[in-house]
C-alpha cells in the first residue's frame, strides 16, 4: 500500500500571526519539530518571548471593541467562510496532523471533521447567544431582560495529542460571541495551527481578532499577568491544569483546564463479546493511547473475564502499527522519544510490580520506519488495583486487565482514582447500564462504546482531577464561558 | 495501462481507498472503451458509465470527509481483499462483446464489494452503509447496460 504524500517535507520556521500579519519571532530559542514516525526534522518552532505574547494581547485588545460591535450575523458569516475553506483544505489539514502528530490518517481525518463541526456549531451563534426577557418582569411597566455579552480577550494553551481539534473547542465560540483570541499551540505540533491560521486569514477575520503565538512558558505566563485577558482555556496534564487554574484564580481570570485521566472499561458478563472487543480496540489504541479519553484499565466482571482477555489479545495482535500516512496502519507512533521512554518505563514498572505481560509492544520494529517512536499494543493481565499501571495515566497503547466479581467492585475501583474523565460499561442489561451512568463519578460515560470526544454541540466534560473549572469546552458551555449575562431593567416615564 | 493499488481492508479508510481504486479502474476502462473506434456503436454507453464512476469518486471522497469521525475508527475484519481486486487491463484486440463483458465483470465485482462493505459498515456507520448499498445497485444497473451490448 502506497503511503500518502506529505503536504510538505519541511515547513521551515513557524511564525506568529498577530494583528492579521505573519511575524517572525525574535526569540533565539528554536526547537526542531520532528515527524514521530520517521524522526525527520520537519520544521522549527520559536519559543516566543513574553513581549511577543504581550504584543498579541495588545493586538487582540485593540481589535476587541470593533469586533464586539460587529453584528453576530456578520461574525457567523465569517465562520461560514472558514468552514468552506476548511472543507476545501480538509485532506491537507488531516495529512499535516498525521505527519506531525503521528496518528493514523483516518484518525486525523476524524479530528479535522471535528474542527469543522465546531465551526459549524459556532456559525449558529445568532441563536446560541440570544438572551431572554420578560415584559413587566421587574414590575408593572418595568421590563427586565438578560443580554449575553462578550468580555474581551481570551486565550487557549493547547496540547500535542489533538493539534487540530483542541483549539477548535474554544476559539470559534469565543470569536463568534464577540471576543478576540490568542492560541498557543503545543510546541511539539505547531504546524497544524500554522496551516489553519492561513485559512483563518483567508476567511477574512479582521486583524487582531484571532492571533497565534508559538512557544512555551514565556509565551504562556503573560496570558495570566496581562489585565486585558479575561480567561484561559487549557488542555494537558493534571499538574499543569492545576497550575493554570491556580494562576487564573490569582489573577482573576476565568479558567477551564482539562487535565489527565485514567479511564476504565467495564465488561459485564452479558456483553456481546465480538462487538465489545472491536470497539475497545479504538479506545485503547486510537492515537496510540495518547487521548485523555483513551481506555486504559479493562475490567472483566465474572465469567466473561477469561474469554474477553483472550479475544482482546487476539485482536490486539492484529493491529497494524505503522506510519500514519499509510492508510493501512491501525496505529501510529507516540509523539516523541521522551514519550516513548515514559511509556516503556510504565511497562517495565508493570512487570516489576508483578503484572503478567501477555503482549509486549516494547520492541516492535516497523519496516522502513526503524527510528520511529513506535510502541506496539501491550496487554497486561493479573493487574491489581494498587499497581502503578492501574493508577497512573500511561498515555500509550497499554491495557491493564483486571478481573472483578461484580459491578459494585468495578465502580468502587473506578472511584479510587483521583481522575474522573471517562468510564465505559459494556452490557445488554439496562439496569446495570443505568446504575453505571448514575453512580460513576466521571464526566464522560460510555455505554457499549469507548468514550470519544463529545460532538461539537455537547460539552467535553470531566470531573475531579480531570477538570478544573465550571464550564467546559464546546457547545453551550463554551458560549457561557466566553460571555457574561447583563441584566437590564427598563422603565420609560 | 491503469495504475492501481488495492489496499488491505482493515479500516474504514482502507475500504474507501479500495472503493476509490475500483471507481478509478471502472472509469478509466469505460473511457478507454468509449474512445476505441472499433467499439463506436457502444461509445455512448461506455461514456455514460465512465461518467457515473467519476461522479461516484467524488461521492466517496465526500463520504470519507464527512462521515468519518472518532466514533468509527474501529478496525475492520472479515473483508477479503483478494475477492474484490479487478483487472484494470482490457484484453488486447477484444471485440465489442468481449469488451462489454470485461467491463461488466468490473461492475459485478464492485457490486459484491459494496454489498459486503455495506454489511460491515452498518454496525459502524449506517449513513455510509446506505451509500454503499446504493452504489452496489448502480453497479448492477451498469452491468445490465453492458450485458445488453
Amino acid at each position: 500500500m502506497a503511503v500518502l504524500s506529505e503536504v510538505k517535507k519541511n515547513y521551515g520556521k513557524m511564525k506568529n500571526y498577530v494583528n492579521g500579519e505573519w511575524v517572525d519571532s525574535n526569540s533565539s530559542k528554536l526547537l526542531d519539530m520532528e515527524n514521530p514516525a520517521t524522526t525527520d526534522v520537519i520544521g522549527q518552532v520559536p519559543l516566543s518571548t513574553r513581549d511577543e505574547t504581550n504584543a498579541a494581547i495588545e493586538a487582540a485588545s485593540d481589535a476587541w471593541w470593533a469586533w464586539r460591535e460587529t453584528s453576530p450575523v456578520s461574525r457567523a458569516r465569517l465562520m461560514f467562510n472558514l468552514k468552506a475553506i476548511m472543507e476545501r483544505e480538509f485532506e491537507n489539514i488531516a495529512r499535516i496532523i498525521s505527519q506531525e502528530q503521528g496518528k493514523t490518517i483516518d484518525d486525523a481525518r476524524g479530528e479535522t471533521r471535528r474542527c469543522i463541526e465546531n465551526v459549524e456549531v459556532a456559525s449558529g451563534i445568532t441563536s446560541l447567544q440570544m438572551g431572554y426577557n420578560l415584559e413587566d418582569g421587574a414590575a408593572a411597566n418595568i421590563d427586565e431582560e438578560v443580554i449575553i455579552s462578550p468580555l474581551g480577550v481570551f486565550a487557549a494553551v493547547c496540547p500535542f495529542n489533538f493539534p487540530g481539534m483542541v483549539p477548535f473547542w474554544f476559539w470559534p465560540y469565543a470569536v463568534a460571541t464577540g471576543n478576540t483570541y490568542i492560541i498557543k499551540p503545543s510546541e511539539q505540533v505547531p504546524m497544524t495551527s500554522q496551516y489553519i491560521f492561513k485559512l483563518i486569514d483567508e476567511a477574512g477575520f479582521p486583524p487582531g481578532v484571532v492571533n497565534l503565538v508559538n512557544g512555551r512558558e514565556d509565551a504562556v505566563n503573560p496570558l495570566f499577568e496581562h489585565p486585558a485577558v479575561k480567561g484561559v482555556s487549557f488542555v494537558g496534564s493534571t499538574p499543569v491544569a492545576k497550575w493554570i487554574y491556580k494562576m487564573g484564580g490569582q489573577h482573576g481570570k476565568r479558567v477551564q483546564a482539562q487535565g489527565g485521566a485514567k479511564n476504565s472499561l467495564v465488561v459485564m458478563p452479558d456483553a456481546i463479546l465480538d462487538k465489545t472487543v472491536n470497539n475497545m480496540l479504538a479506545s485503547f489504541y486510537g492515537c496510540a493511547g495518547q487521548r485523555c479519553l483513551a481506555g486504559s484499565n479493562l475490567i472483566g466482571v465474572g465469567d466473561i473475564a477469561e474469554p474477553l482477555l483472550k479475544k482482546l489479545l487476539d485482536a490486539s495482535q492484529k493491529i497494524k502499527v505503522g506510519y500514519g500516512l499509510d492508510e493501512s496502519s491501525n496505529m501510529g507512533p507516540v509523539i516523541s522519544g521522551a514519550a516513548k521512554k515514559k511509556v516503556l518505563g510504565y511497562i517495565d514498572k508493570g512487570v516489576e510490580e508483578g503484572a503478567k505481560l501477555l503482549l509486549d509492544g516494547r520492541n516492535i520494529k516497523v519496516p522502513g520506519y526503524e527510528k520511529g517512536h513506535f510502541i506496539g499494543p501491550t496487554v497486561f493481565k493479573d493487574v491489581s488495583p494498587d499497581m502503578t499501571i492501574a493508577k497512573e495515566e500511561i498515555f500509550g497503547p497499554v491495557v491493564s486487565f483486571m478481573a472483578m466479581d461484580s459491578l459494585d467492585d468495578a465502580i468502587e475501583f473506578i472511584h479510587t482514582s483521583p481522575f474522573g474523565n471517562a468510564a465505559s460499561i459494556y452490557t445488554q442489561n439496562g439496569k446495570w447500564a443505568r446504575d453505571f451512568r448514575y453512580r460513576v463519578q466521571c464526566g464522560n460515560i460510555g455505554i457499549n462504546v469507548g468514550v470519544v470526544a463529545a460532538m461539537a454541540y455537547f460539552p467535553f466534560a470531566g470531573y475531579k482531577d480531570s477538570f478544573f473549572g465550571d464550564l467546559h469546552g464546546q457547545g453551550k458551555d463554551a458560549v457561557a464561558f466566553f460571555t457574561d449575562r447583563k441584566v437590564v431593567i427598563t422603565r420609560w416615564f | 495501462m491503469v495504475e492501481c493499488d488495492f489496499p488491505e481492508l482493515n479500516s474504514f479508510g482502507t475500504v474507501i481507498r479500495f472503493a476509490l481504486e475500483l471507481e478509478m479502474v471502472a472509469a478509466t476502462v469505460n473511457e478507454q472503451l468509449a474512445n476505441d473506434p472499433k467499439l463506436a456503436s457502444a461509445s455512448e454507453t461506455f461514456r455514460e458509465i465512465a461518467a457515473n464512476h467519476k461522479k461516484r469518486e467524488i461521492l466517496l471522497v465526500n463520504t470519507r470527509r464527512e462521515k468519518l469521525n472518532e466514533m468509527i475508527l474501529e478496525p475492520i475484519q472479515d473483508l477479503d481483499r483478494e475477492r474484490y481486486i479487478v483487472d484494470p487491463n482490457i484484453p488486447a484486440g477484444a471485440d465489442l462483446k468481449k469488451s462489454a463483458s470485461f467491463a461488466a465483470g468490473i461492475e459485478s465485482t464492485s457490486a459484491e464489494f459494496y454489498n459486503d462493505s455495506s454489511k460491515i459498515a452498518k454496525n459502524l456507520l449506517s449513513e455510509a452503509a446506505r451509500i454503499m448499498e446504493k452504489m452496489a445497485k448502480e453497479n448492477l444497473v451498469n452491468k445490465s447496460k453492458l450485458d445488453a451490448l
